[in-house]
């Protein structure tokens, strides 16, 4: 068996790498590239002058910047949450592909060879330029004894694996997603990273070398990859369960919205107004939407829907005037919105119920982010807005995405569309936001805003940040998927058409698919721009992950002296920036591969 | 009765007349071969039964329904009636039982699963029911063309329109299209079969019509048509073809 497979490898590489005397030339020339850049990268990293405690002891600032410590809570919740219901998803949408123990092994041996290889090439010396004189001076770094140990150790690992390899074990291959998480918790119990803290007077202190931070991560971080496990192993029991994946699909619908009230704010809920106003309300709009939605295609009620839209309209209209409840004046529109599309789709009970289930999920969300989002109290973070770092790197290209590709799907298909007023709208919000730099919008969201909004309606500029990114980066996924849109040949419409599909079937079940899958390409390098380009909100004073690392510990002289340390962290940054982006890319190539199946 | 009665029935593109004014009849059960030179509006006309195309002069009237702009009556049409495309126009993201199935699903509002139990019916009756699970693209065109025959039959039409269904297809593909046609015909289906096929014409047509520049030049039995033409076009058109 390890017999084929080797043969297997030496032809391959034979065939790939040295099947002519120009690609043998190629060949050694890129690896003598990649390895000389290697050992540049290695030297500059080990050099003597490079303070790596300077990432290391800021990782909390690096995470969350200035968030209260008291309420962490709240994000390891957050954070929970998010891989609960990954778990979940990958449990309940898995193919049932298998792999073996063996070739997991094989993978790890795999990457085991390949720090090995790395180790050996490493360069023994390193330059320093010392900032006084200007002089370039050798130093020793990494001698070969030194070696010795991690060799033995990933030698050790080689023979371990080797061994688990004979196990004859099968599993699904979902399943490696937990196993991949696994590896950084191990990491977590083993490795010891001091931390800075806050003393009681707020000065930074530096309390113990030695205490890991992993001591106050390595435990929350565990009970998560559990519960993602226990979770996994939930999705798969319920497989089958339709109704179980239709809930996950909406909870991802709604768990950014819980995520996002949950970390900004405390709210201080008024019960007593709770219960004279708000939740009679709701019950009020659940209701009449609900009848609405069962009651309209009946034949006596037919003849009145005109009326009662006409009356909706002048309610609604007349509201916005008045002074009412917020909950009340969205209540209404909301329940136009329905009424308009209600006797288009409510004509069967599988319609019925599926409208049904919307609308109690919208009014639902719209009542929450109105209590919620308008709620006055907030978490208070010294001197800054929330918080920065990797979460709000991580929120801004989450939401981004999150908010921004729908915005896209309907912005492209009103663009799209035969109704001159819809089209006209969509062609004026994608050319006035894309005609406009993003800097702009940015800036616009920080200082104008706020004059747009209504009297009392007043959002954090986390907030404000996230409606213009949503609508940037929405106008351009619009742009895109019209493209996809237009590369459906019009045989598939006429087919959608000739087996008598209205609009709405055709657009969702033939059209949107199909140019969706067209474009993944497209999208996930717009989503790895969106991703990318969040570090441009440093302009407006946000502190993300980016400006944490050069602008704020480049700072630092309390209680070490990180000052001229920026160097380090940007490459720790460019390092976690490639991690994610490169996951992404990777995901989305197996995506496509997957997706690819029905084309030709 | 008629099952579908076309009067006087012009159409333009832009300043361009495709229909120059086409009447005819069809009768429940009948099977209508349609011939004529490329261009000279055959496609546009069976495109019209079912309102791919709008008509702008005359009338159709399908199965009692007359063709106008209401969405209703369109929609109400477009389920009586099913139609086969040259170039197959399957649905590539999904499978060939998704493909069958879609419209009984959404159109139909029926089960799924007595959805797929007839789409496995008609997959057999098509002959390919083992391939229930590929995608279109996977399949060759000869079988692609069946699956296409299956969808349109999974809504259960009253008439089926094909248009050139075999004219992108490999000889030896062609006739095991042909055969499931057949088999269609003679199990009492009413059709309009726009095709080059004069061997299915002279086996299975009830009536075989020519057109030319818009105009129908010729209407008549398959035998008369092909050994005793009326008119002048269509032996020029036969001694092209045949
Ligand atoms: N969408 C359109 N716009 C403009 N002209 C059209 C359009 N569709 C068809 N035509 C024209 O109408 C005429 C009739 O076309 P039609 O497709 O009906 O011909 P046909 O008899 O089916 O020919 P073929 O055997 O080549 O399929 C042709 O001259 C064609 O150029
Ligand atoms: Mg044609």
């Amino acid at each position: 068996m390890m017999n084929i497979d080797l043969k297997k490898q030496t032809r391959v590489i034979k065939e790939n790498l040295f099947s002519s005397p120009v690609s043998t030339l190629l060949t050694f020339l890129t690896s003598y590239i990649m390895i000389s850049f290697f050992r540049g990268m290695f030297g500059f990293a080990t050099a003597p002058d490079k303070d790596w405690l300077s990432v290391l002891n800021n990782m909390q600032l690096y995470m969350v910047q200035a968030y209260p410590e008291s309420d962490f809570i709240r994000i390891w919740i957050c954070v929970g949450l998010g891989f609960i219901f990954s778990g979940l998803s990958v449990g309940l949408w898995e193919t049932g592909e298998k792999t073996s123990l063996s070739k997991l092994c094989l993978t790890f041996s795999k990457i085991i060879f390949g720090i090995i290889f790395l180790t050996l090439i490493a360069p023994t010396t390193s330059v320093i330029v010392s900032t006084a004189t200007g002089i370039r001076e050798q130093v020793d770094v990494f001698s070969y004894a030194e070696r010795i140990p991690l060799l033995s150790i990933l030698l050790g690992l080689l023979v371990v694996f080797f061994l688990l390899s004979k196990i004859n074990l099968n599993f699904n291959k979902s399943f490696l997603v937990s196993i991949y998480l696994f590896v950084p918790i191990v990491f977590l119990w083993l490795m010891k990273i001091p931390t800075i803290k806050l003393d009681a007077e707020n000065q930074r202190v530096f309390p113990d070398p030695l205490m890991p931070i992993a001591n106050s991560t390595k435990i929350p971080w565990t009970l998560i990859w559990m519960s993602f496990v226990a979770a996994y192993l939930i999705g798969i029991y319920f497989k089958n369960k339709k109704q179980f994946k239709t809930a996950v699909s909406i909870s991802w619908v709604l768990l950014p919205l819980l995520i996002f009230s949950w970390i900004f704010k405390k709210p201080l809920i008024d019960l007593n107004e709770l219960i004279r106003n708000d939740i009679p309300v709701f019950i009020g709009f659940l209701l009449v939407g609900v009848l609405t939605i069962y009651f309209i295609n009946n034949k006596i009620v037919e003849k009145f829907y005109g009326y009662y839209l006409g009356l909706l309209v002048i309610v609604t209209l007349a509201s916005l005037f008045l002074k009412v409840i917020l909950l009340v004046k969205a209540g209404l529109l909301l329940l136009l919105l329905f009424s308009v599309i209600i006797p288009a789709v409510s004509t069967s009970a599988k319609g019925k119920r599926s409208l049904t289930i919307v609308w109690i999920v919208s009014l639902t969300t719209t009542a929450f982010l109105l209590e919620g989002g308008t709620s006055t109290t907030q978490i208070v973070v010294p001197g800054s807005s929330i918080f920065g770092g990797f979460s709000l790197t991580w929120l801004l290209a989450i939401f981004g995405t999150y908010v921004s590709f729908p915005l896209g799907v309907l912005l492209a298909l009103g663009r799209n569309s035969s109704l001159p007023i819809i089209k006209g709208v969509c062609t004026g919000i994608i050319e006035l936001v894309r005609s406009v730099p993003y800097i702009t919008w940015l800036f616009f969201a920080s200082v104008t805003m706020a004059v747009f909004l209504p009297d009392g309606v007043e959002f954090n500029l986390i907030v404000r940040v996230l409606i213009v990114t949503a609508f940037f980066s929405g106008a351009y996924f619009a742009e895109n998927i019209r493209g996809g849109l237009q590369s459906i040949p019009k045989g598939q419409f006429e087919a959608a058409d000739a087996i008598g599909m209205n609009t709405v079937q055709k657009t969702s079940l033939i059209v949107l698919p199909q140019a969706l899958r067209a474009i993944v390409p497209t999208l996930v390098s717009s989503i790895i721009t969106g991703f990318k380009d969040s570090s441009l909100v440093t302009i407006i004073g946000l502190f993300d992950f980016l400006t944490i690392g050069r602008m704020v510990i480049g700072n630092q002289s309390i209680p070490i002296n990180f000052i001229g340390h920026d160097r380090e962290n940007l490459l720790f940054i460019a390092l976690v920036y490639w991690i994610f982006t490169f996951t992404l890319s990777r995901r989305s190539m197996k995506f496509e591969k997957r997706l690819g199946l029905g084309e030709r | 009765m008629s099952i579908i009665e076309a009067k006087d029935v012009k159409k333009w593109f832009g300043d361009f007349q495709a229909l120059k004014g086409i009447s005819m009849e069809i009768q429940e059960g009948e099977v209508l071969v349609v011939c004529g030179p490329s261009g000279s509006g055959k496609s546009t006309f069976i495109r019209c039964i079912n309102r791919l195309e709008q008509h702008q002069e005359g009338s159709i009237i399908v199965d009692g329904i007359e063709l106008t702009n209401d969405i209703k009556n369109i929609e109400a049409i477009r389920s009586e009636v099913g139609m086969v495309f040259q170039s197959f126009n399957l649905f590539p993201h999904l499978t060939v039982l998704q493909n069958i199935t879609l419209a009984p699903i959404w159109v139909r509002k029926k089960s799924k699963s007595d959805s797929e139990v007839k789409a496995m019916e008609l997959l057999e009756r098509v002959g390919i029911p083992e391939q229930a699970h590929k995608f279109p693209g996977q399949l060759s065109g000869g079988q692609q063309q069946r699956v296409a025959i299956a969808r349109a039959l999974a809504m259960e039409p009253k008439i089926m329109l094909f248009d050139e269904p075999t004219s992108a297809l490999d000889p030896e593909m062609i006739k095991e299209v042909l055969d499931v046609m057949k088999e269609l015909a003679k199990s009492g289906m009413t059709m309009i079969v726009v095709t080059h096929e004069m061997g299915f014409a002279k086996e299975v047509a009830d009536r075989v019509m020519l057109f030319d520049d818009g105009l129908m030049v010729e209407e008549n039995t398959p035998n008369e048509f092909f050994d005793n033409p009326k008119n002048d076009r269509t032996k020029l058109f036969l001694s092209q073809i045949l």
